[in-house]
């Protein structure tokens, strides 16, 4: 099949002792290979809660997902999740460790993303003496070592200041468009959505439902801050805002 | 190094000097005021002893040669204890982690198991171990257990929710999430709770010594109170003040090695 990931009517209940709560109403979507998505919505609309679907850790849903076969998904998160008693290189490995496919092969690999995004020095370091910017690179190393399909990033530049999550929101842009990795990214930051991804799903509050699907086509696609001087920019980030009606009530 | 730096790293060694002497000058004065008050006689020597006094009695204990088997015999207790304390605390704790239903279940029981004064079950705990020193670990054991465990417990409840969807979305297994997240995320909580569990574990093993035993410092100073000689039970006293400061700066000192990098 030409798309890694099909939505089919997803919906997904929360069950607390006050009652019932609809977080995400009859979702549907598809996803091609290579393809950049975000996922657009106010606080609390379930945005999070889809990708959890989507990551196979929430299996209490209704609906029918299908994954390509041999769809090999990461999950990057708004926290670096680091472990602080384990040095930058054992963090960046920790997944292998997990996984028990920490070979010559993938450390190979692991060797060329340190260097790549000049972390060799910090190897030996400990999560405590680098930055928040450097720690997330080392979230993206430890997520891009298991040479996964599909990136599923939740939040993962919301705790960073401008300068870092421009830096790396443009590194995850960059590798994703090398090599072809199918991306799904949750944001509530419309410019982030917008200088990111080829398509953006704009989601309604809870009970969350799909208000329009917006594809995002620029004439130079090589960095996000390439796109972000495109004179449509702005044109995108309006519809978007238009349909997020979010108003001060 | 500029001379800006040396200046500084002089001044942090100058003021720590400084908390030291002023610490030395304080123990030394309250011991010679001690000693002068006893010697006047505004303060009775009969009750409170004296310095001289008590290295009169360490020097006569230690002739006997009783002296080496009080504080061996406390610190065996205290040391059996502790690790028993320690070593049940996390297997406990470990279980009740991984089924959250038995947690639930024994909740109120350890809440109302840590709020008993287990001084109250000495004479149970006479009668079941009888006068030796499994009465006094036990006693030991009581005291610190109920804690270790809830610390334990909670350290282990306090793992970073996204560090372990993390470890969920990587399809760790439940021994893996435990050995790789679990337990090395607690090492700040168990070396916390060591030090708890060490002032606990004397307390106890003195309150075990208080019930029943033949050598120990405890016994010591139930024996000075018998005899109506106080010399011992300050001797005792202080022996127990310096050997909990002892204990403690232990502790600190693997603190340091192991929290290196949190």
């Amino acid at each position: 099949m030409n798309n890694v990931l099909e939505l089919n009517d997803i919906s997904k209940n929360y069950h607390t002792k006050l009652g019932e709560v609809l977080a995400v109403k009859d979702i549907n979507f598809k996803i091609k290979k290579g393809e950049i998505v975000s996922l657009v919505g106010p606080s609390g609309c379930g945005k999070s809660t889809l990708l959890s679907i989507i990551a196979g850790l929430d299996q209490d849903y209704y609906g029918s997902l299908n994954k390509a076969k041999y769809l090999k998904i990461a999950y990057m998160l708004q926290s670096d999740a680091l472990l602080p008693w384990l040095t930058i290189y054992d963090n960046a490995i920790l997944g292998l460790k997990i996984k028990k496919i920490y070979n010559a092969e993938t450390k190979k690999y692991v060797d060329y993303l340190f260097d790549f995004y000049n972390l060799n020095e910090f190897r030996k370091s400990y999560p405590k003496n680098l930055s928040g910017g450097m720690k997330q690179r080392v979230a993206l190393i430890r997520t891009l070592a298991l040479k996964p399909d599909l990136l599923l990033l939740d939040e993962p530049f919301s705790a960073l200041d401008q300068q870092s999550r421009l830096l790396i929101s443009d590194d995850v842009y960059k590798i994703a468009k090398k090599e072809k990795k199918t991306v799904i990214l949750v944001t509530h930051n419309i410019e982030e959505a917008v200088s990111f991804s080829d398509r953006v799903i704009v989601l309604s509050k809870r009970p969350s439902i799909i208000k329009n699907i917006i594809n995002i086509n620029f004439a130079n696609q090589e960095s996000i801050y390439e796109r972000r001087k495109d004179e449509h920019y702005h044109e995108y980030f309006d519809q978007i805002w238009k349909d997020l009606d979010i108003n001060e009530s | 190094m500029s001379p800006e730096q040396k200046k500084y790293l002089k001044k942090i060694k100058y003021n720590k000097i400084k908390v030291i002497i002023v610490q030395i000058i304080l123990l030394s004065s309250f011991l010679i005021l001690w000693e002068i008050l006893v010697n006047k006689g505004i303060i009775s020597s009969f009750i409170y002893s004296s310095p001289s006094r008590i290295i009169k009695t360490i020097i006569e204990l230690i002739k006997n040669h009783n002296f080496f088997i009080h504080i061996y015999v406390t610190l065996k207790e205290v040391f059996i204890s502790f690790i028993l304390g320690i070593s049940l605390g996390f297997i406990i704790a470990l279980i009740l982690y991984e089924c959250k239903f038995l947690a639930k279940v024994i909740d109120p029981f350890l809440t109302m198991l840590n709020s008993l004064p287990k001084v109250a079950l000495g004479p149970l705990i006479i009668i079941v171990c009888g006068a030796n020193i499994k009465s006094v670990i036990l006693m030991a054991l009581l005291i610190n257990l109920i804690v270790n465990i809830i610390t334990f417990y909670n350290g282990f409840m306090g793992v970073d929710e996204y560090i372990l969807k993390l470890f969920k979305s990587l399809g760790a297994s439940k021994y893996q999430i435990l050995t790789k997240l679990v337990i090395p995320s607690s090492y700040q909580t168990i070396i916390a709770s060591f030090k708890l569990c060490i002032s606990l574990t004397l307390i106890g093993v003195i309150m075990g010594e208080f019930l029943v035993s033949k050598e120990g410092i405890g016994y010591l100073i139930v024996y000075g109170k018998q005899v109506f000689n106080l010399n011992y039970v300050m001797t005792g006293i202080i022996l127990l003040s310096i050997i909990s400061y002892i204990l403690y700066r232990l502790i600190i000192i693997l603190e340091n090695k192991l929290l290196k990098h949190l």
